[in-house]
């Protein structure tokens, strides 16, 4: 069980202001699947997402990756976290736009405190490959089309063997035959890496690869 | 610095741009200090140049060259106390001077010192005091006015005539140069009447008992409280050779004026390198709120942000120190008054380092306030 969620509630803002994001939502991910989950703005699917990568502690509930119970971790151990266990896909894939698509694999490595090396940089160019993009790894964000800029994405979120993979709407800047061609990337990558990942969109025509669809309104999860 | 050097690469322009503003300010800086340092030499190079570790006033609230006067009993007081390796009297008196020919020489101070004493200095050219009566040794600058060597020249009012028989460098004080005399032949030009005795009279001798001011030579373990001790004994006010500086005219003013244009220029600097810091953070918000949600603890963002900015202060403060030194050596060339210590370039080469890092700690603040959220959902 690599992601599960148990009746985690997210509360945001205070007093009057306060809003239920979350409700008792409790879901579980397994290894090598993909998990989507489908809603309309505002219903709690970039919530659910942070109470997942640590971003946010849940009000109440727990979350827990491979057994390890994260929802009370300390903000500097869920910093280690999302480093070292989660991989985040971001919508427009939300690279770092001074450096080239190795660069923005081999920045990972940097995070976990060492110096890139040979073999850190094969890696990096082998996950380039999976992606279609080794013919770019030289490229800046800014001379890479948006769905080229995905693939360097989810080669990112791979780079660290993470246990589990954040995906946040891959699709939102990409017309309808490029944002199957990722999703379907996506899902094929998790599977064959072993990764749990959780997908969230509100585009209802990207679901065919996923493993599992799960329905969220107003912050609750329903059968759809 | 995964990230920093990328950036500098990446934004070169601004960059570039940045380094040039923070080597501008390493210039002006640079240069000032040597202009400051080269001026204030020329105030008190005379000053510099008297091998003494003390000078003695006569008490008075404050040391002052012109209103200072001692006698003898103070100055072979201070010779016979112990602890004090020399003490010879010094003469000091403004004057206005004119060749034979009545060219204007302007203002000197006339010196007097006891000719072949420790105060006298060794002449770059001619001969030392003592061989000629009246003969005098002047500073270069009165050579640029038109003495030569062996040139005689007049006092004004005091009508004393003095013959030059040695030049050294451009020894000043208060900018004015210095022109050494005999003790002897100063105290005759300073006390006595104007064009000397009447034929067949002298002077009173009590004339010969007063100078203006003792030059010290003292062991250096002198305590404070011998000196105190000695100077309410004998009625003298005793500060040490850099001390002494700040007693001629200007030195002060000059001094202060230099340091205040310099600390504005680093103050200003830091603010510019603030403000950059701040726009670029502000741009790279997103960036840095990516950064974190991928994992990166603030420290490691900060490390990179410091190290970023002192990577530009570094090359701007020593492109700009470089260009000033260039310059100051065609100033130099030039014959303009310009000193660059190494230690004063290195130590506002220094200042302004740190005046941009405390410039660039405004990100400090801005970097660990970005919440990695903003790096879900849609961006802006």
């Amino acid at each position: 069980m690599s992601l599960r969620v148990d009746a985690v509630t997210l509360e945001l803002g205070d007093g009057d202001q306060k809003v239920r994001a979350l409700d008792n939502v409790s879901a579980h991910v397994e290894a090598g699947d993909l998990t989507a989950i489908v809603g309309p703005s505002g219903a709690g699917k970039s919530s659910l997402l942070a109470v997942c990568g640590g971003l946010r502690q849940p009000t109440s509930g727990a979350v827990s990756i491979d057994d390890e119970v994260i929802s009370n971790l300390s903000p500097a151990r869920l910093t280690r976290l999302r480093r070292d266990k989660v991989g985040f896909v971001f919508q427009q894939s939300n690279l770092v736009p001074a450096l080239n698509s190795v660069d923005q694999l081999l920045l990972l490595v940097h995070l976990q405190g060492r110096r890139p090396g040979r073999a850190d940089r094969q890696r990096a160019l082998d996950l380039l490959g999976e992606v279609d993009m080794a013919h770019r790894a030289d490229r800046r964000p800014d001379q890479l089309s948006g769905g080229e800029r995905q693939r360097v994405g989810i080669a990112r979120a791979l780079m660290t063997e993470p246990r589990l993979m954040l995906v946040d709407e891959p699709t939102s800047m990409l017309d309808q035959k490029r944002g199957h061609a990722i999703v379907e990337l996506l899902a094929g990558r998790c599977h064959d890496h072993g990764v749990a990942a959780l997908m969230v969109t509100h585009d209802q025509s990207m679901l065919a690869a996923a493993d599992t669809v799960l329905f969220i309104v107003d912050g609750a999860l329903t059968a759809g | 610095m995964f990230i920093a050097l990328r950036d500098l690469r990446f934004a070169w322009g601004r960059f570039l741009l940045m380094a040039l503003v923070v080597a501008l300010v390493a210039f002006l800086t640079t240069l000032l200090s040597g202009l400051a340092s080269g001026l204030i030499k020329n105030n008190i190079s005379g000053l510099v140049h008297l091998d003494v570790t003390h000078l003695a006033f006569e008490y008075n609230n404050k040391p002052s060259y012109r209103n200072s006067m001692i006698d003898r009993e103070m100055w072979e007081g201070w010779r016979d106390e112990p602890g004090v390796t020399r003490a010879e009297p010094l003469g000091h008196t403004m004057f206005n001077a004119r060749t034979l020919d009545e060219e204007p020489l302007d203002d000197i101070v006339l010196w007097g010192i006891e000719p072949g004493g420790f105060l006298e200095p060794d002449v770059k050219t001619g001969v030392q005091l003592g061989a000629v009566p009246n003969g005098v040794i002047v500073s270069d600058l009165l050579v640029q006015r038109g003495l030569a060597l062996g040139d005689t020249f007049i006092l004004d009012r005091v009508l004393t005539e003095l013959t030059v028989v040695g030049i050294v460098d451009e020894y000043n004080i208060g900018h004015v140069p210095i022109v050494y005399a005999p003790l002897r032949v100063w105290q005759e030009a300073t006390y006595g009447p104007p064009g000397g005795p009447p034929p067949g009279e002298e002077l009173p001798a009590i004339l010969f008992d007063y100078a203006s001011i003792v030059g010290l030579q003292l062991e250096s373990d002198m305590s404070p409280a011998k000196l105190e001790a000695t100077d309410i004994d004998l009625g003298t006010l005793t500060i040490d050779k850099n001390s002494a500086y700040a007693a001629s005219s200007g030195y002060r003013e000059e001094v202060l004026t230099v340091q205040m244009i310099q600390s504005f220029l680093i103050v200003i600097s830091a603010v510019v390198i603030g403000a950059f810091f701040t726009i670029w953070t502000i741009q790279r918000t997103q960036e840095i709120g990516l950064v974190k949600a991928l994992g990166a603890s603030s420290g490691y963002l900060l490390r990179d942000a410091l190290g970023q900015a002192l990577l530009l202060m570094l090359a701007g403060t020593l492109v700009g120190t470089a260009m000033a030194i260039w310059l100051g050596q065609v100033f130099m060339a030039a014959g303009n008054p310009y000193e660059l210590k190494p230690d004063t370039v290195i130590q506002s080469g220094f200042a302004l380092v740190i005046a941009g890092l405390i410039g660039s700690a405004v990100s400090i603040r801005l970097i660990t306030r970005v919440d990695p959220m903003i790096a879900l959902g849609r961006q802006k």
